[in-house]
Protein backbone atom coordinates (compact mmCIF):
# COMPACT_ATOMS: atom_id res chain seq x y z
CA UNK A 1 0.00 0.00 0.00
CA UNK A 2 1.62 3.33 -0.98
CA UNK A 3 2.23 5.43 2.24
CA UNK A 4 0.66 8.90 1.56
CA UNK A 5 0.72 12.77 3.43
CA UNK A 6 -0.09 14.15 0.37
CA UNK A 7 -3.60 15.33 2.08
CA UNK A 8 -2.56 16.28 5.24
CA UNK A 9 -3.31 19.93 5.32
CA UNK A 10 -7.10 18.76 5.13
CA UNK A 11 -6.25 15.98 8.30
CA UNK A 12 -4.92 19.06 10.00
CA UNK A 13 -7.84 20.94 9.14
CA UNK A 14 -10.14 17.90 10.32
CA UNK A 15 -8.15 17.84 13.87
CA UNK A 16 -8.70 21.72 14.17
CA UNK A 17 -12.02 21.49 13.16
CA UNK A 18 -12.91 18.53 16.07
CA UNK A 19 -10.68 20.51 18.39
CA UNK A 20 -12.24 23.64 18.52
CA UNK A 21 -15.64 22.06 17.82
CA UNK A 22 -14.94 19.43 20.32
CA UNK A 23 -16.90 16.96 18.73
CA UNK A 24 -16.56 14.84 15.19
CA UNK A 25 -15.08 11.67 14.35
CA UNK A 26 -11.04 12.07 13.59
CA UNK A 27 -10.65 8.37 12.72
CA UNK A 28 -13.80 8.12 10.44
CA UNK A 29 -12.78 11.18 8.55
CA UNK A 30 -8.77 10.20 8.00
CA UNK A 31 -10.45 7.24 6.75
CA UNK A 32 -12.24 8.77 3.70
CA UNK A 33 -10.19 12.13 2.83
CA UNK A 34 -8.01 10.80 0.47
CA UNK A 35 -11.35 9.54 -1.15
CA UNK A 36 -13.33 12.59 -1.10
CA UNK A 37 -10.24 14.70 -2.24
CA UNK A 38 -9.70 13.30 -5.50
CA UNK A 39 -13.36 12.98 -6.32
CA UNK A 40 -13.45 16.77 -6.01
CA UNK A 41 -10.19 18.04 -7.02
CA UNK A 42 -10.06 14.81 -10.16
CA UNK A 43 -13.90 13.56 -10.98
CA UNK A 44 -16.50 14.81 -10.04
CA UNK A 45 -18.15 17.73 -12.13
CA UNK A 46 -19.49 20.32 -10.17
CA UNK A 47 -19.62 24.37 -9.58
CA UNK A 48 -18.98 25.87 -5.90
CA UNK A 49 -20.37 29.15 -7.43
CA UNK A 50 -23.99 27.48 -8.17
CA UNK A 51 -24.35 24.50 -6.38
CA UNK A 52 -27.52 22.88 -7.74
CA UNK A 53 -26.27 23.37 -11.39
CA UNK A 54 -28.42 20.75 -13.68
CA UNK A 55 -25.24 19.24 -15.04
CA UNK A 56 -22.99 18.38 -12.16
CA UNK A 57 -22.70 15.25 -10.40
CA UNK A 58 -23.74 14.13 -7.09
CA UNK A 59 -21.67 12.84 -4.46
CA UNK A 60 -23.66 11.51 -1.63
CA UNK A 61 -22.00 10.48 2.01
CA UNK A 62 -23.84 7.90 3.32
CA UNK A 63 -21.67 7.06 5.95
CA UNK A 64 -22.66 10.87 7.07
CA UNK A 65 -20.52 10.37 10.48
CA UNK A 66 -17.12 11.35 8.38
CA UNK A 67 -18.73 15.03 7.46
CA UNK A 68 -15.87 16.83 8.88
CA UNK A 69 -13.79 15.41 5.92
CA UNK A 70 -16.35 16.25 3.57
CA UNK A 71 -16.21 20.06 5.13
CA UNK A 72 -13.02 20.25 4.89
CA UNK A 73 -12.98 19.31 1.33
CA UNK A 74 -16.19 21.41 0.43
CA UNK A 75 -14.19 23.92 1.98
CA UNK A 76 -10.84 23.89 -0.11
CA UNK A 77 -13.65 23.74 -3.60
CA UNK A 78 -15.11 26.42 -2.10
CA UNK A 79 -18.10 25.50 -1.21
CA UNK A 80 -18.07 26.63 1.98
CA UNK A 81 -16.06 29.25 3.43
CA UNK A 82 -14.09 29.79 6.58
CA UNK A 83 -16.58 31.51 8.41
CA UNK A 84 -18.99 28.42 7.90
CA UNK A 85 -15.99 25.68 9.37
CA UNK A 86 -15.49 28.06 12.20
CA UNK A 87 -19.35 27.21 13.31
CA UNK A 88 -18.46 23.46 13.11
CA UNK A 89 -21.00 22.27 16.07
CA UNK A 90 -21.84 25.61 16.76
CA UNK A 91 -25.75 26.77 17.86
CA UNK A 92 -26.72 28.61 15.01
CA UNK A 93 -24.23 27.34 12.48
CA UNK A 94 -24.48 24.97 9.02
CA UNK A 95 -22.65 21.85 9.91
CA UNK A 96 -23.43 19.55 12.36
CA UNK A 97 -21.86 15.94 13.14
CA UNK A 98 -24.20 14.73 10.29
CA UNK A 99 -24.22 16.46 6.94
CA UNK A 100 -27.64 18.37 6.52
CA UNK A 101 -28.86 19.08 2.50
CA UNK A 102 -30.92 22.10 3.51
CA UNK A 103 -27.90 23.77 5.03
CA UNK A 104 -25.06 23.04 3.89
CA UNK A 105 -24.28 23.78 -0.41
CA UNK A 106 -22.90 20.86 -1.76
CA UNK A 107 -24.38 18.15 0.08
CA UNK A 108 -26.87 16.05 -1.52
CA UNK A 109 -28.67 14.36 1.30
CA UNK A 110 -28.61 14.51 5.01
CA UNK A 111 -27.56 11.20 6.18
CA UNK A 112 -25.99 9.91 9.54
CA UNK A 113 -28.57 6.75 10.02
CA UNK A 114 -26.44 4.55 8.13
CA UNK A 115 -28.07 2.69 5.49
CA UNK A 116 -29.79 5.65 3.76
CA UNK A 117 -27.80 7.41 1.68
CA UNK A 118 -27.37 4.48 -0.71
CA UNK A 119 -30.57 3.86 -1.64
CA UNK A 120 -31.35 7.94 -2.15
CA UNK A 121 -28.52 7.45 -4.43
CA UNK A 122 -30.49 4.84 -6.30
CA UNK A 123 -33.30 6.84 -6.81
CA UNK A 124 -31.01 9.64 -8.02
CA UNK A 125 -29.69 7.26 -10.84
CA UNK A 126 -32.92 5.98 -11.76
CA UNK A 127 -33.99 9.37 -11.97
CA UNK A 128 -31.21 10.44 -13.85
CA UNK A 129 -31.64 7.58 -16.55
CA UNK A 130 -35.09 8.39 -16.69
CA UNK A 131 -34.59 12.45 -17.54
CA UNK A 132 -31.90 10.77 -20.20
CA UNK A 133 -29.12 12.81 -18.29
CA UNK A 134 -25.25 12.08 -18.16
CA UNK A 135 -24.66 13.35 -14.76
CA UNK A 136 -22.75 10.83 -12.23
CA UNK A 137 -23.79 9.25 -8.76
CA UNK A 138 -20.75 8.13 -6.42
CA UNK A 139 -22.02 7.49 -3.05
CA UNK A 140 -19.52 6.22 -0.33
CA UNK A 141 -20.71 3.57 2.06
CA UNK A 142 -18.45 2.45 5.43
CA UNK A 143 -18.11 -1.07 5.10
CA UNK A 144 -19.82 -1.20 8.60
CA UNK A 145 -23.03 0.02 6.90
CA UNK A 146 -22.71 -2.57 5.08
CA UNK A 147 -24.34 -4.71 7.98
CA UNK A 148 -27.28 -2.50 6.99
CA UNK A 149 -30.17 -4.56 5.11
CA UNK A 150 -31.03 -1.48 2.99
CA UNK A 151 -27.70 -1.65 1.69
CA UNK A 152 -28.21 -4.89 -0.08
CA UNK A 153 -31.67 -3.83 -0.89
CA UNK A 154 -30.26 -1.15 -3.12
CA UNK A 155 -27.38 -3.46 -4.28
CA UNK A 156 -30.00 -5.42 -6.00
CA UNK A 157 -31.75 -2.48 -7.10
CA UNK A 158 -28.94 -0.64 -8.57
CA UNK A 159 -27.83 -3.83 -10.40
CA UNK A 160 -31.40 -4.80 -12.19
CA UNK A 161 -32.13 -1.49 -13.09
CA UNK A 162 -28.70 -1.60 -15.02
CA UNK A 163 -27.01 1.56 -13.05
CA UNK A 164 -24.06 2.15 -14.84
CA UNK A 165 -24.41 6.34 -13.31
CA UNK A 166 -23.63 4.93 -10.30
CA UNK A 167 -20.64 4.45 -8.43
CA UNK A 168 -20.19 2.86 -4.48
CA UNK A 169 -16.89 3.42 -2.84
CA UNK A 170 -16.66 1.06 0.24
CA UNK A 171 -14.37 2.64 2.79
CA UNK A 172 -12.83 -0.97 4.21
CA UNK A 173 -11.09 -0.15 7.05
CA UNK A 174 -12.11 -3.32 8.56
CA UNK A 175 -14.68 -1.90 11.07
CA UNK A 176 -17.44 -3.99 10.31
CA UNK A 177 -15.39 -6.97 10.25
CA UNK A 178 -14.43 -6.09 14.30
CA UNK A 179 -17.85 -6.86 14.86
CA UNK A 180 -18.88 -10.16 11.69
CA UNK A 181 -15.58 -11.33 10.74
CA UNK A 182 -17.13 -12.81 7.58
CA UNK A 183 -16.48 -9.94 5.41
CA UNK A 184 -15.55 -10.45 2.28
CA UNK A 185 -16.90 -7.58 0.69
CA UNK A 186 -15.88 -7.91 -3.15
CA UNK A 187 -17.35 -11.00 -3.75
CA UNK A 188 -20.85 -10.07 -1.72
CA UNK A 189 -20.72 -6.53 -4.59
CA UNK A 190 -18.99 -9.15 -7.24
CA UNK A 191 -22.86 -11.37 -6.83
CA UNK A 192 -24.64 -8.49 -6.86
CA UNK A 193 -23.86 -7.81 -10.08
CA UNK A 194 -21.45 -4.78 -9.58
CA UNK A 195 -18.54 -4.09 -11.49
CA UNK A 196 -16.04 -4.70 -8.82
CA UNK A 197 -12.53 -3.50 -8.13
CA UNK A 198 -10.35 -3.64 -4.70
CA UNK A 199 -7.94 -0.43 -4.66
CA UNK A 200 -5.57 1.58 -1.64
CA UNK A 201 -7.72 4.25 -0.16
CA UNK A 202 -5.24 6.20 0.64
CA UNK A 203 -3.02 6.01 -2.91
CA UNK A 204 -3.93 9.31 -4.80
CA UNK A 205 -2.89 7.70 -8.40
CA UNK A 206 -4.76 4.54 -8.11
CA UNK A 207 -8.04 6.24 -6.50
CA UNK A 208 -7.95 9.36 -9.40
CA UNK A 209 -7.45 6.04 -12.21
CA UNK A 210 -10.28 3.80 -10.80
CA UNK A 211 -12.58 7.18 -10.25
CA UNK A 212 -12.00 8.33 -13.35
CA UNK A 213 -12.57 5.05 -14.93
CA UNK A 214 -15.45 4.05 -13.36
CA UNK A 215 -17.10 7.80 -14.66
CA UNK A 216 -16.62 6.32 -18.52
CA UNK A 217 -18.11 3.17 -17.11
CA UNK A 218 -19.66 1.66 -20.29
CA UNK A 219 -20.88 -1.48 -19.33
CA UNK A 220 -24.61 -1.79 -18.31
CA UNK A 221 -23.30 -2.36 -14.23
CA UNK A 222 -22.97 -0.33 -11.80
CA UNK A 223 -19.51 0.22 -10.17
CA UNK A 224 -18.30 -0.87 -6.75
CA UNK A 225 -14.49 0.25 -5.58
CA UNK A 226 -13.43 -1.41 -2.54
CA UNK A 227 -11.06 0.87 -0.70
CA UNK A 228 -9.10 -0.64 1.84
CA UNK A 229 -8.01 1.82 3.94
CA UNK A 230 -7.11 2.78 7.89
CA UNK A 231 -9.22 4.32 9.97
CA UNK A 232 -7.13 7.03 11.54
CA UNK A 233 -4.79 6.82 8.96
CA UNK A 234 -1.82 9.63 8.90
CA UNK A 235 -1.63 9.35 12.84
CA UNK A 236 -0.20 6.21 14.73
CA UNK A 237 -1.32 7.73 18.14
CA UNK A 238 -4.88 7.40 16.45
CA UNK A 239 -4.84 4.76 13.46
CA UNK A 240 -7.02 1.36 14.02
CA UNK A 241 -10.21 0.68 15.74
CA UNK A 242 -9.56 2.25 19.52
CA UNK A 243 -11.14 4.52 21.88
CA UNK A 244 -10.26 7.12 19.25
CA UNK A 245 -13.64 6.68 17.00
CA UNK A 246 -15.58 9.36 18.81
CA UNK A 247 -12.60 11.34 20.81
CA UNK A 248 -11.52 14.47 21.16
CA UNK A 249 -8.29 15.43 21.79
CA UNK A 250 -6.89 16.83 24.79
CA UNK A 251 -4.41 19.94 24.37
CA UNK A 252 -1.56 17.28 24.28
CA UNK A 253 -2.84 15.06 22.08
CA UNK A 254 -3.66 17.73 19.59
CA UNK A 255 -0.17 19.41 19.73
CA UNK A 256 1.05 15.80 18.95
CA UNK A 257 -1.58 15.30 16.14
CA UNK A 258 -0.24 18.14 14.59
CA UNK A 259 3.31 17.74 14.74
CA UNK A 260 2.85 14.03 13.10
CA UNK A 261 1.29 15.93 10.28
CA UNK A 262 3.11 19.02 9.69
CA UNK B 1 -78.10 14.20 2.63
CA UNK B 2 -79.01 10.94 -0.03
CA UNK B 3 -76.89 7.98 1.52
CA UNK B 4 -76.52 5.53 -1.55
CA UNK B 5 -74.71 2.68 0.53
CA UNK B 6 -72.41 -0.09 -1.75
CA UNK B 7 -72.56 1.47 -5.44
CA UNK B 8 -69.07 3.30 -5.31
CA UNK B 9 -66.02 1.86 -7.36
CA UNK B 10 -63.59 0.36 -5.23
CA UNK B 11 -61.26 2.78 -4.06
CA UNK B 12 -58.56 0.94 -5.04
CA UNK B 13 -59.65 1.00 -8.98
CA UNK B 14 -59.76 4.88 -8.49
CA UNK B 15 -56.70 4.92 -7.15
CA UNK B 16 -55.40 3.38 -10.47
CA UNK B 17 -57.85 5.45 -12.57
CA UNK B 18 -56.11 8.61 -11.03
CA UNK B 19 -52.60 7.60 -11.47
CA UNK B 20 -53.72 7.37 -15.46
CA UNK B 21 -55.49 10.42 -15.33
CA UNK B 22 -52.77 12.90 -13.74
CA UNK B 23 -50.32 10.66 -15.26
CA UNK B 24 -51.27 11.93 -18.38
CA UNK B 25 -50.97 15.27 -17.55
CA UNK B 26 -47.86 15.40 -15.60
CA UNK B 27 -44.95 13.11 -17.10
CA UNK B 28 -43.09 14.12 -13.36
CA UNK B 29 -45.50 11.41 -11.73
CA UNK B 30 -43.70 7.84 -11.14
CA UNK B 31 -45.31 5.46 -9.69
CA UNK B 32 -43.65 2.31 -7.98
CA UNK B 33 -45.34 -0.14 -6.20
CA UNK B 34 -44.11 -3.14 -2.98
CA UNK B 35 -45.11 -6.35 -5.96
CA UNK B 36 -49.13 -5.54 -5.36
CA UNK B 37 -51.91 -4.16 -7.73
CA UNK B 38 -50.67 -4.93 -10.73
CA UNK B 39 -53.93 -5.83 -12.11
CA UNK B 40 -55.38 -2.15 -11.97
CA UNK B 41 -52.64 -0.17 -12.54
CA UNK B 42 -51.64 -2.21 -15.62
CA UNK B 43 -53.54 0.76 -17.76
CA UNK B 44 -50.33 3.09 -16.08
CA UNK B 45 -47.98 0.79 -16.77
CA UNK B 46 -48.60 -0.26 -20.63
CA UNK B 47 -49.59 4.25 -21.03
CA UNK B 48 -45.78 4.89 -19.42
CA UNK B 49 -43.86 1.67 -18.78
CA UNK B 50 -40.69 3.94 -18.14
CA UNK B 51 -42.71 5.54 -15.21
CA UNK B 52 -43.92 2.46 -13.95
CA UNK B 53 -41.90 0.33 -11.12
CA UNK B 54 -42.67 -2.63 -9.52
CA UNK B 55 -39.33 -1.84 -7.53
CA UNK B 56 -39.84 -5.30 -5.33
CA UNK B 57 -40.19 -6.87 -2.15
CA UNK B 58 -38.14 -3.88 -0.02
CA UNK B 59 -39.82 -1.08 1.23
CA UNK B 60 -37.24 0.28 3.35
CA UNK B 61 -35.17 0.93 0.17
CA UNK B 62 -38.17 1.84 -1.92
CA UNK B 63 -38.69 4.80 0.45
CA UNK B 64 -35.45 6.30 0.09
CA UNK B 65 -35.55 5.74 -3.40
CA UNK B 66 -38.57 7.35 -3.59
CA UNK B 67 -36.90 10.25 -2.07
CA UNK B 68 -34.22 10.67 -4.12
CA UNK B 69 -36.51 10.24 -6.74
CA UNK B 70 -38.43 13.89 -5.30
CA UNK B 71 -34.82 15.36 -4.73
CA UNK B 72 -34.85 15.61 -9.00
CA UNK B 73 -38.01 17.03 -8.81
CA UNK B 74 -40.38 13.68 -9.83
CA UNK B 75 -43.38 13.36 -8.14
CA UNK B 76 -42.95 9.57 -6.57
CA UNK B 77 -46.05 7.69 -5.60
CA UNK B 78 -45.30 4.65 -3.51
CA UNK B 79 -47.70 2.01 -2.60
CA UNK B 80 -47.89 -1.48 -0.88
CA UNK B 81 -49.16 -2.78 1.99
CA UNK B 82 -49.92 -0.18 4.69
CA UNK B 83 -48.01 -2.09 7.53
CA UNK B 84 -44.79 -2.44 5.12
CA UNK B 85 -44.88 0.79 3.51
CA UNK B 86 -45.21 2.80 6.88
CA UNK B 87 -44.25 1.33 10.13
CA UNK B 88 -41.32 -1.30 8.16
CA UNK B 89 -39.84 1.93 6.79
CA UNK B 90 -40.91 4.38 9.04
CA UNK B 91 -37.30 5.89 9.18
CA UNK B 92 -36.98 6.15 5.99
CA UNK B 93 -40.02 8.46 5.85
CA UNK B 94 -39.00 10.27 8.60
CA UNK B 95 -35.33 10.72 7.70
CA UNK B 96 -35.64 11.03 3.53
CA UNK B 97 -38.84 12.28 3.16
CA UNK B 98 -39.61 14.42 6.15
CA UNK B 99 -36.67 15.89 7.77
CA UNK B 100 -35.24 16.77 4.69
CA UNK B 101 -38.49 18.00 3.06
CA UNK B 102 -38.99 16.20 0.30
CA UNK B 103 -42.63 15.96 -0.91
CA UNK B 104 -44.13 12.13 -1.96
CA UNK B 105 -47.11 10.26 -2.09
CA UNK B 106 -47.22 7.70 -0.26
CA UNK B 107 -50.53 5.45 -0.72
CA UNK B 108 -51.76 1.98 1.68
CA UNK B 109 -53.98 -0.47 1.01
CA UNK B 110 -54.72 -2.78 3.80
CA UNK B 111 -56.28 -0.05 6.27
CA UNK B 112 -56.47 -1.03 9.57
CA UNK B 113 -57.79 -4.92 9.99
CA UNK B 114 -59.15 -5.08 6.22
CA UNK B 115 -56.82 -7.88 5.64
CA UNK B 116 -58.86 -9.63 8.64
CA UNK B 117 -57.81 -12.82 8.19
CA UNK B 118 -54.02 -12.29 7.36
CA UNK B 119 -53.70 -11.40 11.43
CA UNK B 120 -51.60 -9.06 12.66
CA UNK B 121 -48.57 -9.26 10.59
CA UNK B 122 -51.10 -7.20 7.71
CA UNK B 123 -52.86 -4.92 9.94
CA UNK B 124 -52.14 -1.64 10.30
CA UNK B 125 -54.35 0.66 13.08
CA UNK B 126 -51.48 2.54 14.68
CA UNK B 127 -50.47 4.52 11.63
CA UNK B 128 -52.63 7.91 12.45
CA UNK B 129 -50.44 7.98 15.54
CA UNK B 130 -47.24 7.43 13.78
CA UNK B 131 -47.50 9.99 10.91
CA UNK B 132 -48.72 12.61 13.34
CA UNK B 133 -45.42 12.84 14.86
CA UNK B 134 -43.99 14.09 11.52
CA UNK B 135 -43.60 17.14 10.31
CA UNK B 136 -44.42 17.98 6.47
CA UNK B 137 -46.74 15.29 6.28
CA UNK B 138 -50.48 15.25 5.33
CA UNK B 139 -52.71 12.23 6.57
CA UNK B 140 -55.41 11.11 4.63
CA UNK B 141 -58.28 8.72 4.40
CA UNK B 142 -60.43 8.78 1.62
CA UNK B 143 -63.39 6.62 2.42
CA UNK B 144 -65.15 6.77 -1.04
CA UNK B 145 -63.74 6.91 -4.86
CA UNK B 146 -64.75 10.20 -5.55
CA UNK B 147 -62.44 11.42 -2.47
CA UNK B 148 -59.63 9.70 -3.37
CA UNK B 149 -59.75 11.76 -6.74
CA UNK B 150 -60.25 14.87 -5.14
CA UNK B 151 -58.16 14.87 -2.38
CA UNK B 152 -55.18 13.38 -4.89
CA UNK B 153 -55.38 16.21 -7.54
CA UNK B 154 -55.08 18.67 -4.42
CA UNK B 155 -52.57 17.28 -2.48
CA UNK B 156 -50.08 15.52 -4.77
CA UNK B 157 -48.04 18.26 -6.02
CA UNK B 158 -48.21 20.29 -3.05
CA UNK B 159 -44.63 20.59 -1.21
CA UNK B 160 -45.62 18.09 1.29
CA UNK B 161 -45.80 14.37 2.05
CA UNK B 162 -48.82 12.91 1.67
CA UNK B 163 -50.12 9.28 2.90
CA UNK B 164 -53.18 8.19 1.78
CA UNK B 165 -55.03 5.42 3.82
CA UNK B 166 -57.09 3.12 0.89
CA UNK B 167 -59.86 1.19 2.97
CA UNK B 168 -61.48 -1.89 1.20
CA UNK B 169 -64.80 -0.56 1.25
CA UNK B 170 -66.36 3.16 0.76
CA UNK B 171 -68.53 4.79 3.52
CA UNK B 172 -71.29 4.75 0.84
CA UNK B 173 -72.36 8.24 1.71
CA UNK B 174 -72.92 10.41 -1.13
CA UNK B 175 -70.87 13.79 -0.76
CA UNK B 176 -70.81 16.54 -3.15
CA UNK B 177 -66.87 16.49 -4.67
CA UNK B 178 -66.89 20.27 -4.32
CA UNK B 179 -67.30 19.81 -0.62
CA UNK B 180 -64.22 18.36 -0.54
CA UNK B 181 -61.47 20.42 0.45
CA UNK B 182 -57.83 18.80 2.12
CA UNK B 183 -58.32 19.71 6.21
CA UNK B 184 -61.67 20.68 5.87
CA UNK B 185 -64.19 18.40 7.93
CA UNK B 186 -67.29 18.14 6.74
CA UNK B 187 -70.99 18.75 7.72
CA UNK B 188 -73.14 15.66 6.85
CA UNK B 189 -76.34 16.37 9.00
CA UNK B 190 -77.30 19.65 11.14
CA UNK B 191 -78.11 18.40 14.41
CA UNK B 192 -78.36 19.95 18.11
CA UNK B 193 -77.59 17.73 21.47
CA UNK B 194 -74.64 15.14 20.22
CA UNK B 195 -72.05 15.33 17.87
CA UNK B 196 -70.81 12.26 15.71
CA UNK B 197 -67.49 12.08 14.07
CA UNK B 198 -66.14 9.48 11.68
CA UNK B 199 -63.84 8.86 9.68
CA UNK B 200 -63.08 6.80 6.75
CA UNK B 201 -65.88 3.76 6.44
CA UNK B 202 -67.01 4.62 9.70
CA UNK B 203 -69.07 7.62 8.49
CA UNK B 204 -71.51 4.29 7.49
CA UNK B 205 -72.12 3.46 11.33
CA UNK B 206 -72.85 7.11 12.45
CA UNK B 207 -74.79 7.51 9.47
CA UNK B 208 -76.68 4.39 10.08
CA UNK B 209 -77.05 5.21 13.83
CA UNK B 210 -79.41 8.56 13.06
CA UNK B 211 -82.48 7.37 12.64
CA UNK B 212 -82.57 4.61 15.92
CA UNK B 213 -81.02 7.99 17.92
CA UNK B 214 -83.83 10.34 16.38
CA UNK B 215 -86.35 7.23 17.52
CA UNK B 216 -84.70 7.91 20.58
CA UNK B 217 -85.08 11.27 21.22
CA UNK B 218 -81.61 12.59 20.01
CA UNK B 219 -81.17 15.45 17.59
CA UNK B 220 -77.14 14.51 16.01
CA UNK B 221 -75.19 16.61 14.16
CA UNK B 222 -72.85 14.71 12.11
CA UNK B 223 -69.06 15.81 10.92
CA UNK B 224 -67.15 13.47 8.20
CA UNK B 225 -63.23 14.07 8.81
CA UNK B 226 -61.50 12.65 6.05
CA UNK B 227 -58.14 14.43 6.77
CA UNK B 228 -56.54 13.46 9.77
CA UNK B 229 -53.92 16.29 9.57
CA UNK B 230 -54.76 18.95 8.64
CA UNK B 231 -57.76 19.22 10.50
CA UNK B 232 -59.19 22.50 10.47
CA UNK B 233 -61.14 22.54 14.02
CA UNK B 234 -63.56 25.71 13.31
CA UNK B 235 -66.88 23.33 12.65
CA UNK B 236 -65.64 20.91 15.03
CA UNK B 237 -65.82 22.91 17.68
CA UNK B 238 -68.56 25.02 16.68
CA UNK B 239 -70.80 21.77 16.74
CA UNK B 240 -69.31 20.74 20.22
CA UNK B 241 -69.62 24.13 21.16
CA UNK B 242 -73.51 23.83 20.57
CA UNK B 243 -74.10 20.46 21.36
CA UNK B 244 -71.96 19.72 24.33
CA UNK B 245 -71.06 16.22 23.49
CA UNK B 246 -69.57 13.72 21.02
CA UNK B 247 -68.34 10.50 20.20
CA UNK B 248 -65.99 9.57 17.41
CA UNK B 249 -65.97 6.77 15.65
CA UNK B 250 -62.67 5.37 14.02
CA UNK B 251 -60.58 2.36 12.46
CA UNK B 252 -57.92 2.81 14.33
CA UNK B 253 -56.53 2.85 18.36
CA UNK B 254 -57.94 4.95 20.61
CA UNK B 255 -54.53 6.01 21.72
CA UNK B 256 -53.44 8.63 18.95
CA UNK B 257 -56.23 8.41 16.70
CA UNK B 258 -58.11 11.47 15.06
CA UNK B 259 -60.39 11.31 18.56
CA UNK B 260 -57.42 12.11 20.23
CA UNK B 261 -56.84 15.08 18.17
CA UNK B 262 -60.88 16.26 18.70
CA UNK B 263 -60.12 16.05 22.31
CA UNK B 264 -57.21 17.92 22.12
CA UNK B 265 -59.76 20.80 19.98
CA UNK B 266 -61.49 20.89 22.76
CA UNK B 267 -59.52 20.56 25.73
CA UNK B 268 -60.52 24.65 26.30
CA UNK B 269 -64.03 24.35 26.05
CA UNK B 270 -66.14 23.68 29.29
CA UNK B 271 -68.63 21.12 30.11
CA UNK B 272 -67.84 19.07 27.34
CA UNK B 273 -68.62 15.34 27.97
CA UNK B 274 -67.37 12.58 25.04
CA UNK B 275 -67.10 8.71 24.34
CA UNK B 276 -64.35 7.22 21.75
CA UNK B 277 -65.12 4.13 19.23
CA UNK B 278 -62.08 2.91 18.35
CA UNK B 279 -59.60 -0.33 18.67
CA UNK B 280 -58.01 -0.56 22.14
CA UNK B 281 -54.63 -0.80 23.18
CA UNK B 282 -54.41 -4.82 22.11
CA UNK B 283 -53.72 -6.80 18.97
CA UNK B 284 -56.85 -7.73 16.81
CA UNK B 285 -56.23 -11.10 17.69
CA UNK B 286 -59.49 -12.91 16.03
CA UNK B 287 -59.92 -14.09 12.64
CA UNK B 288 -62.75 -13.50 10.32
CA UNK B 289 -64.59 -11.14 8.14
CA UNK B 290 -64.13 -7.55 8.05
CA UNK B 291 -67.88 -7.21 9.28
CA UNK B 292 -67.54 -9.39 11.93
CA UNK B 293 -64.39 -7.39 13.21
CA UNK B 294 -66.31 -3.86 12.97
CA UNK B 295 -69.17 -6.14 15.29
CA UNK B 296 -66.93 -6.75 17.74
CA UNK B 297 -65.38 -3.29 18.04
CA UNK B 298 -68.47 -1.71 17.97
CA UNK B 299 -67.95 0.12 14.84
CA UNK B 300 -71.89 -0.70 13.40
CA UNK B 301 -74.97 1.49 13.46
CA UNK B 302 -76.14 -0.19 16.72
CA UNK B 303 -72.98 -0.19 18.29
CA UNK B 304 -72.67 3.77 17.79
CA UNK B 305 -76.56 3.54 19.54
CA UNK B 306 -74.98 1.56 22.38
CA UNK B 307 -72.07 3.88 23.03
CA UNK B 308 -74.23 7.15 23.00
CA UNK B 309 -76.28 5.25 25.69
CA UNK B 310 -73.75 3.69 27.44
CA UNK B 311 -72.31 7.49 27.78
CA UNK B 312 -74.92 9.75 27.62
CA UNK B 313 -78.01 7.80 29.23
CA UNK B 314 -81.52 7.71 27.54
CA UNK B 315 -82.63 10.72 25.75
Amino acid sequence: MQSTDWNNKLRRRIVDLVYTGQDGHIPSAFSIVDIISTLYRNVLRVDPANPEWPERDYFILSKGHGCVALYTVLAERGFLTEDDLSTFCRKGGILGEHPDRNKVPGVEASTGSLGHGFPFSVGIGIGLKLKNRSNKIYTLLGDGECHEGSVWESAHLAANHELSNLTVVVDWNQSGQQLLPLDNLPEKWRSFGFETMVIDGHSESELKSTLEAARLNETNRPTAVIARTTKGKGVPLIEGHGPWHHKIPSEDEYKQIMKVLS
Amino acid sequence: MTTVIGIDKPIREQFADTMLRVGKRDEELVVMVGDISHGVLSPFREEFPERYFNVGILESAMISMAAGLSSLGFRPVVHTIAPFLLERAFEQIKLDFCYQGLPGNLVTVGSAFDYSNLGSTHHCYGDFAMLKTLQNTDILFAGSASEFDVLFDQAYSNHRLSVYRLPSRSHGVEIDPRDIRIGEPIKIREGSDITLIATGPQLASVVGAVDQLVAEGWDPEVLYVHSIRPMATKLIRESIGKTGKFVTVEEHMEAGGFGDDILRVTRDMPNITSASIAIPGTFVLDYGTYDEHLETLGMTPDGVVRKVAETFGQR
